[in-house]
């Protein structure tokens, strides 16, 4: 029972904070990250790499992010200054190339096959239940220490450049904010927190293939983004926490239709995924919370 | 060399059917339909569940998918875009790729995720001057000629086109103008629905049938769009041409497997060097 409460906890620790990145790029700097999943991909590769090459927990876990970071910021230097729709199409044709790759340099990769036998970390401290009850605990600090680095940045004046950016790029170059430079920046930190949860993700299940990477990763970080408000990294535990748990839950309905093969069942979950995507848009576009605003109470104005 | 400029036009026909769709309904709903994949595939499988489990002939299973495709097209229009309609196109990007989830999952509800093919006998290709041709390069040919033909038609040469056109270029004026823009964008369902579900069946008579068939052309797709210049349909399907010749050549220097990534190259190469696209002009948006 330990073992399946950490192994969802874990999971939803993982896609929370892809979705953080995603409220970074998108719900703060209004960059539609549709390519999210291939950015994610090749962090999870890269960690997944250079654990297999022997190099401990935090060298791989440096290297995972400085892939995210690199890679979101050369993407973003040639793609920030388009609209929202050619960008999101530019970030989907990059995540499409990775996978190409992926699937196709065999001998980096494994191709099709994946990487097997990826080595855990701190396994040497504990085994069992108790190995299951680590990973948690470095996976929720990870998280912790990537959400308070969001929510610093929110409340920065960078975080504050950020909204208005998305709000009107035009006004905010007009007061002389550099807008590539801080798009650049801002989808470079989107980055770097995917390439944390790439190094839990391919350091959790061991094992790595294309196939755990496609456009549903994209589907699940926007529900989560929408659901908890975009912009609001409050929020988006709450949306990320909330999707999860819905699709967790929807792995029950083959025990409630056993005249579903499994393949059905998958696909009736996925349906449901883009079901309540579009409820989502259509009834709650605003989210359950509310971004960070700076506060006037009373008696500051005196 | 003249072998692979032939492939390469039939491949380019092909996928210049559905971005004469994508163009269409960028031009009247103001985003892009990423969904259009999903479409593509769902027509595919229509058709072949009128050819292969109740026995039609291909010819009148790809008509039934065309009608089949568009009720679904109209269906979805009125339950997902029009709730959203004056929605900023970020959210309706989104959602259409929510619309890409449900479809592709429903067929592979219903059909399963195997490789599935339609009835049809397969012919030796014909030998012509040198070159290889098999009747289903001819077939698309043809039927890809014949559709652009009609769309072209209806858009130049018919009220409805020249409403659509109205609608695409300026939607206030045209509603000023008593055009309903409600009825314009059915016929945009439908006819991008018809051009879907017809490259459906020509990609599935061509390779294979499988949920993805529609996924592995939306790259190319938004290739040969962008590069045209997002909205002009025209220059879809020229844009179309050149990245399926492109790809064509590209075997020569790359290994095959590598083909999609042509597309990857050349929507970053338009985005960065010309970003309105080949025939479409530079757009000063706000």
């Amino acid at each position: 029972m330990i073992g399946y409460l950490t192994a969802i906890l874990v999971v939803v620790l993982i896609s929370a904070l892809v979705a953080l990145a995603l409220n970074i790029q998108w719900g703060q700097a209004g960059m539609v990250n549709f390519g999210i999943f291939g950015f994610f991909a090749a962090t999870s590769y890269v960690a997944a790499l250079s654990a297999l090459a022997g190099y401990p927990l935090l060298i791989s876990l440096v290297l995972a992010i400085l892939t995210g970071v690199v890679l979101s910021a050369l993407v973003a230097l040639v793609s920030a200054r388009l609209r929202e729709d050619y960008f999101a199409i530019a970030t989907l044709a990059f995540a499409e190339a990775v996978r190409l790759f992926l699937l196709n340099e065999t001998w980096l990769t494994g191709g099709a096959n994946g990487l097997p036998g990826i080595p855990r970390p701190l396994s040497a401290y504990a085994s069992g239940q108790s190995y299951e009850l680590l990973f948690f605990v470095l996976a929720l600090v990870l998280a912790a220490i990537c959400f308070v680095f969001a929510q610093a940045l929110t409340k920065s004046p960078f975080g504050r450049v950020l909204r208005a950016l998305r709000e009107d790029d035009l006004v905010a170059a007009t007061l002389g904010k550099d807008v590539l430079s801080f798009r650049i920046w801002a989808f470079a930190a989107g980055g770097a927190i995917l390439g944390v949860a790439g190094y839990l993700h391919s350091s959790y299940f061991g094992y790595i293939d294309p196939t755990q990477f496609g456009a549903f990763v994209t589907a699940y970080a926007f529900m989560a983004v929408i659901a908890g408000g975009r912009g609001s990294n409050t929020g988006l535990l709450f949306g990320a926490v909330s999707v999860m748990v819905l699709l967790e839950g929807t792995r029950f309905l083959k025990d409630l239709m056993p005249f579903l093969d499994a393949g059905q069942a998958a696909s009736l979950r996925l349906i449901l995924i883009g079901v309540g995507l579009i409820l989502l848009l259509i009834y709650k576009p605003q989210g359950f919370f509310r971004e960070h605003r700076l506060r006037v109470n009373k008696g500051d104005t005196k | 060399m003249l072998q692979i400029l032939l492939n390469g036009i039939v491949s380019g026909l092909l996928v210049a059917l559905p971005a004469v769709a994508l163009s269409l309904t960028y031009g009247v709903l103001k985003f892009p339909n990423f969904a259009i994949g999903s479409m593509i595939t769902f027509g595919a499988y229509i058709a072949l569940f009128f050819n292969v489990d109740i026995g039609v002939p291909l010819f009148a299973a790809a008509g039934l998918a065309a009608v089949g495709l568009a009720a679904v097209a109209l269906l979805i229009d009125r339950l997902v875009y029009r709730p959203l309609r004056g929605a900023d196109h970020v959210t309706l990007l989104v959602a259409s790729i929510g619309v890409y989830f449900v479809l592709e999952n429903v067929v592979r509800f219903l059909f399963g995720s195997d490789i599935r093919g339609y009835d049809v006998t397969v012919a030796r290709p014909h030998r012509w001057m040198g070159l290889r041709v098999n009747n289903e390069q001819i077939l698309i040919f043809v039927v890809a000629l014949l559709a652009m033909v009609i769309v072209w038609f209806i858009l130049m040469r018919t009220p409805f086109g020249r409403a659509m056109r109205a609608v695409s270029d300026n939607p206030d004026l045209a509603d000023v103008r008593g055009i309903s823009r409600n009825k314009v964008i059915a016929l945009v369902w439908v006819i991008s629905a018809a051009l879907s579900s017809t490259a459906g069946v020509l990609i599935g008579m061509d390779g294979i049938i499988d949920p993805l068939m529609g996924w592995n052309y939306v790259l190319p797709l938004f290739a040969a769009v962008i590069l045209g210049g997002i909205g002009n349909p025209l220059g879809a399907v020229l844009g179309a041409l050149i990245i399926g010749i492109v790809e064509e050549m590209s075997t020569l220097v790359l290994p095959t497997t590598y083909r999609q990534a042509v597309s990857f190259v050349i929507i970053a190469l338009v985005l960065l060097l010309r970003p309105h696209g080949l025939l479409g002009k530079p757009r000063i948006s706000r």
